[in-house]
């Protein structure tokens, strides 16, 4: 809207000529584009429009200019080799908890569970956070002016049902707190370009109450839900959850967590994945992993994996009590899942263009030219590597992921080994 | 020791006078000796290659923790009495490394003090080895309580301190040039009321000509009998009498860069300038202080060449270095690595050398009875790249990965599960 009224503007007479001069620069330019940043020579994976090979790809004004084979070095400022890496659309990761904080008495939200993002993301390929219902419609703004308008990485969010988002366990089961009339005003007048659902988490009622009230409010902002179904004894059915209480695009969370006493677990006794996981995977609901500190377990995802019950969406639930666990970052997350079977481009796509089209963010997770240029670079490193699960089990691997360079905005915000860089003797 | 030897001498009197406590002392005896044969051990690290530099050891070895404390560092420890052992070989363990210069006086606030420019340690110090951070002067003697409330208590990470002679600490422009702000007196009574946490004094940013904010702070660490840490944002005031007012075992950082904001250590030529010379003799310490802006292959080559070496690898972790080329002191570590540096000489500055210099000689070793602060370390080989804070890329072979952390005996970081009890298999 903004840029539609600027141009009504210069359509004065002299408008006219600068107009003039654009059209013609901009037919030069077409010839001899000026590229700020080309990738030459690295397998490209982006799912959204089914590459999936050698390709180079070049970065003008912030945005991905062209992806295509060859593209010539001539016209670009600056060149980096990233032969024998994968290059991929900046890592989304749709499970954090990102509102850091000196609240002494919070739990999560404005607390110290949570952490200052940009420390996680680039240096894992991660461009784009969702927070998963740190903060309420109370909060919120706390959340934006505190992190979020800080934060390089992109930081979007779930709201939470809970007035006070994740403050503390006890304010979460005030049912009187889940306003959706007012976490829908939150989403859909004050900050649509942030806010991407509603998360229900750490409910402990008993009933679906705070599950309805999310979902709720989503039909109100016509947003997906996400669900981290608490605790509940004895627990609730996740079959009504999943077939009657949520609707085709929303999110369980925690998929593969095992801890059947207080919460149902897809994988029965028996490592059988129950029949109607599989009904709900094609009525839509959508599995998040949420590794985090205690919600990633081995006898669940393998399992689960082998029989064919494949997450839609890798993400890390990171927070002070993941970070140095199991969990550690999106890029030992994505060779964990490679250690249980899945290639790299099934891994790139549950990271970036599964969770985009989740929360309807179809200009996120993507290379399309035109696109803002949220870019990573990969190595895949061999050797002998472990993967732990939150119980201290040890998986082995022979591959993992490797952050090499991590692109936000078109501007370099991580270089692990300083690709492209001149060395410093060189005029010596 | 000592307590081991009063032990059975107090004991001794009591079965003299109790029969009761014979029975009890008999009793607990046989627990003890029987523990001395079979004491248990919680972590047992085999093989690896052991670097303590306070205790000359060089060679492969393996450690017992017990306790949360370094119970023994001897060759072939018997596996029988561990309740867990870890295969450390090929591996390099070291004392948990000490990074003396960072900011963690992390909050909401803009900037540095209770700022969101700071970080909360816990979020890079394990992955790189580290168990101990200190604190660059970010609190000063007043907002000192908050930064010990919200960060250091909270903190698993040892949390240190250089206390900023400004009294707020890092609060930015204009506040950090208030002279009147900088209280010797204060400054040196909150030091001697946090003696297990305050190390030292920090003079940092100041853009006047005058004396008084460094004389202030050296009288602060006169009083309270700490040393100095030279920040050197100090544009009007000479190298050479800056270095020439420091006392031996005050520490310079930021050493090896060309900040416009300093006289480099190096002269036009390349050459260690005198002053610097007469200052290393004098006994005054070069930390590397890398920072987002701060670090010149240009300079720290050139002075590793003429054998001026760093007698720290602080990282100056804050907000705007951690995603630059510095990426985390042991990333620092892996560039004199490959600077030409050897790993024994690395680790005595990552670990005892720093830990003597801020007197805590508890800290940076692997003494039995020690707290057990491990880091275990890989050489990776292949092909590397470093960057200065110049955006100058150096190449190398070898590159510091931190396989296992233990801070307290604890387990915090374990990169590919070595210390995992069980394997998954598919």
């Amino acid at each position: 809207m903004i840029f539609r009224n600027r141009k009504i503007q210069t359509l004065s007479i002299p408008g006219l000529l600068v107009f003039f001069v654009f059209l013609l620069s901009s037919t030069i330019k077409i010839q001899a584009q000026t590229i700020d940043l080309l990738l030459k020579g690295g397998h490209v994976i982006d799912p959204k429009n089914k590459i999936d090979s050698k390709m180079d790809v070049a970065i003008s004004d912030g945005k991905i200019l062209q992806v295509a084979l060859d593209i010539p070095a001539k016209n670009a400022k600056k060149v980096i080799n990233v032969d024998g890496m994968y290059v991929t659309p900046g890592l989304i990761d749709m499970h954090v908890h990102a509102f850091y904080g000196t609240d002494q008495g919070s739990y999560i939200a404005n607390g110290w569970d949570a952490l200052p993002p940009d420390g996680f993301t680039f240096r894992a390929g991660v461009t784009t956070v969702v927070d998963a219902g740190s903060a309420g419609w109370r909060n919120f703004r706390d959340f934006k002016k505190q992190t979020i308008d800080r934060s390089q990485v992109r930081v979007l969010a779930f709201l939470n049902i809970s007035g006070t988002g994740m403050y503390g366990r006890y304010e979460e089961q005030d049912v009187n707190e889940m306003n959706p009339v007012m976490v829908s005003y939150m989403i859909n007048r004050l900050f649509p370009e942030i806010l991407v659902g509603v998360k229900s988490a750490h409910y402990w009622g008993g009933d679906f109450t705070s599950v309805d009230k999310a979902v709720e409010a989503g039909n109100l902002a016509n947003v997906p839900v996400m669900v981290d179904l608490g605790e509940h004894h004895p627990p609730l059915s996740i079959e009504d959850l999943f077939l009657k209480h949520l609707r085709p695009g929303d999110i369980w969370t925690h998929t593969y967590a095992n801890a059947p006493q207080d919460r149902e677990v897809p994988v029965d006794e028996n490592g059988k994945v129950k029949p109607f996981i599989f009904e709900a995977q094609k009525r839509g609901i959508i599995f998040d992993v949420g590794h985090g500190g205690g919600a990633f377990f081995f006898n669940q995802a393998v399992p689960a994996i082998q029989q064919g019950f494949i997450v839609d969406v890798i993400s890390s639930d990171l927070h002070t009590g993941s970070m140095n666990s199991g969990m550690k970052d999106m890029t030992n997350l994505l060779s964990k899942f490679m250690a249980m079977g899945l290639s790299v481009q099934d891994v790139i796509l549950r990271a970036t263009w599964n969770p985009a089209k989740v929360i309807k963010r179809p200009d996120l997770g993507n290379l399309s030219p035109g696109t803002v240029a949220d870019v990573s670079v990969f190595s895949l490193r061999k050797g002998d590597f472990g993967f732990l699960d939150v119980r201290g089990n040890k998986l082995e691997g022979n591959q993992k992921l490797e952050s090499e360079l991590t692109i936000r905005g078109g501007k370099i915000v991580w270089n692990l080994n300083g690709l492209g860089s001149p060395d410093w003797n060189a005029k010596r | 020791m000592n307590i081991n030897c009063l032990f059975p001498v107090n004991h001794a009197l009591n079965i003299l006078l109790n029969i009761r406590a014979v029975c009890f002392v008999v009793f607990f005896h046989c627990i003890f000796s029987s523990d001395l044969q079979a004491q248990e051990i919680d972590i047992l690290l085999k093989g690896g290659h052991v670097i303590d530099p306070k205790n000359n050891i060089d060679a492969i070895m393996d450690v017992a923790v017990a306790n949360g404390k370094i119970l023994k560092v001897a060759p072939n420890i018997s596996e029988s009495n561990a309740r867990q052992v870890v295969n450390a070989s090929g591996l390099y363990v070291t004392p948990g490394l000490i990074d003396i210069h960072t900011h963690v006086f992390v909050g909401s606030k803009d900037g540095f003090a209770d700022g969101f420019s700071s970080l909360s340690p816990d979020d890079f110090t394990f992955r790189a080895g580290i168990t101990t951070v200190v604190d660059a002067g970010t609190s000063g003697w007043r907002n000192f309580p908050v930064f010990k409330k919200n960060v250091i208590d909270r903190s698993q990470t040892r949390v240190l301190a250089f206390l900023n002679i400004a009294g707020s600490g890092m609060t930015g422009f204009p506040s950090e040039e208030d002279i009147n702000d900088m209280d010797s007196h204060m400054t040196s009574l909150v030091i001697k009321q946090y003696p297990d946490i305050i190390v030292g004094v920090k003079i940092g940013h100041y853009r006047g000509s005058e004396w008084t904010p460094f004389d202030r702070a050296l009288e602060a660490g006169k009083i309270a009998d700490v040393p100095l840490l030279v920040e050197c944002h100090l544009p009007l005031l000479p190298l050479e009498d800056i270095l020439g007012r420091m006392r031996p075992g005050d520490i310079y950082t930021h050493s090896f860069c060309t900040a416009a904001d300093r006289t480099c250590i190096l002269d036009e030529q390349g050459k260690i300038r005198p002053c610097v010379l007469e200052a290393r003799k004098k006994g005054v310490l070069f930390d590397v202080g890398h920072g987002g802006a701060m670090f010149h292959f240009s300079v720290a080559l050139p002075a590793l060449k003429q054998r001026l070496l760093p007698d720290s690898f602080g990282s100056d972790l804050h907000r705007f270095s951690m995603n630059s080329g510095m990426k985390s002191m042991l990333d620092i570590m892996s560039k004199y690595l490959n600077m030409g540096m050897s790993i024994e000489d690395i680790i005595f500055r990552a670990t005892w050398n720093p830990a003597t210099f801020v007197k805590r000689p508890d800290l940076g070793n692997l003494s039995e009875g020690s707290d057990a602060d491990i880091a275990v370390l890989n050489v990776r080989k292949g092909n590397f790249g470093f960057i200065d804070t110049g955006g100058n890329r150096m190449e190398g072979d070898r590159k510091l990965e931190a396989e296992l952390t233990i801070r307290g005996g604890k387990v915090v970081w374990d990169l590919n599960g070595i210390a995992a009890r069980k394997q998954f298999i598919k």
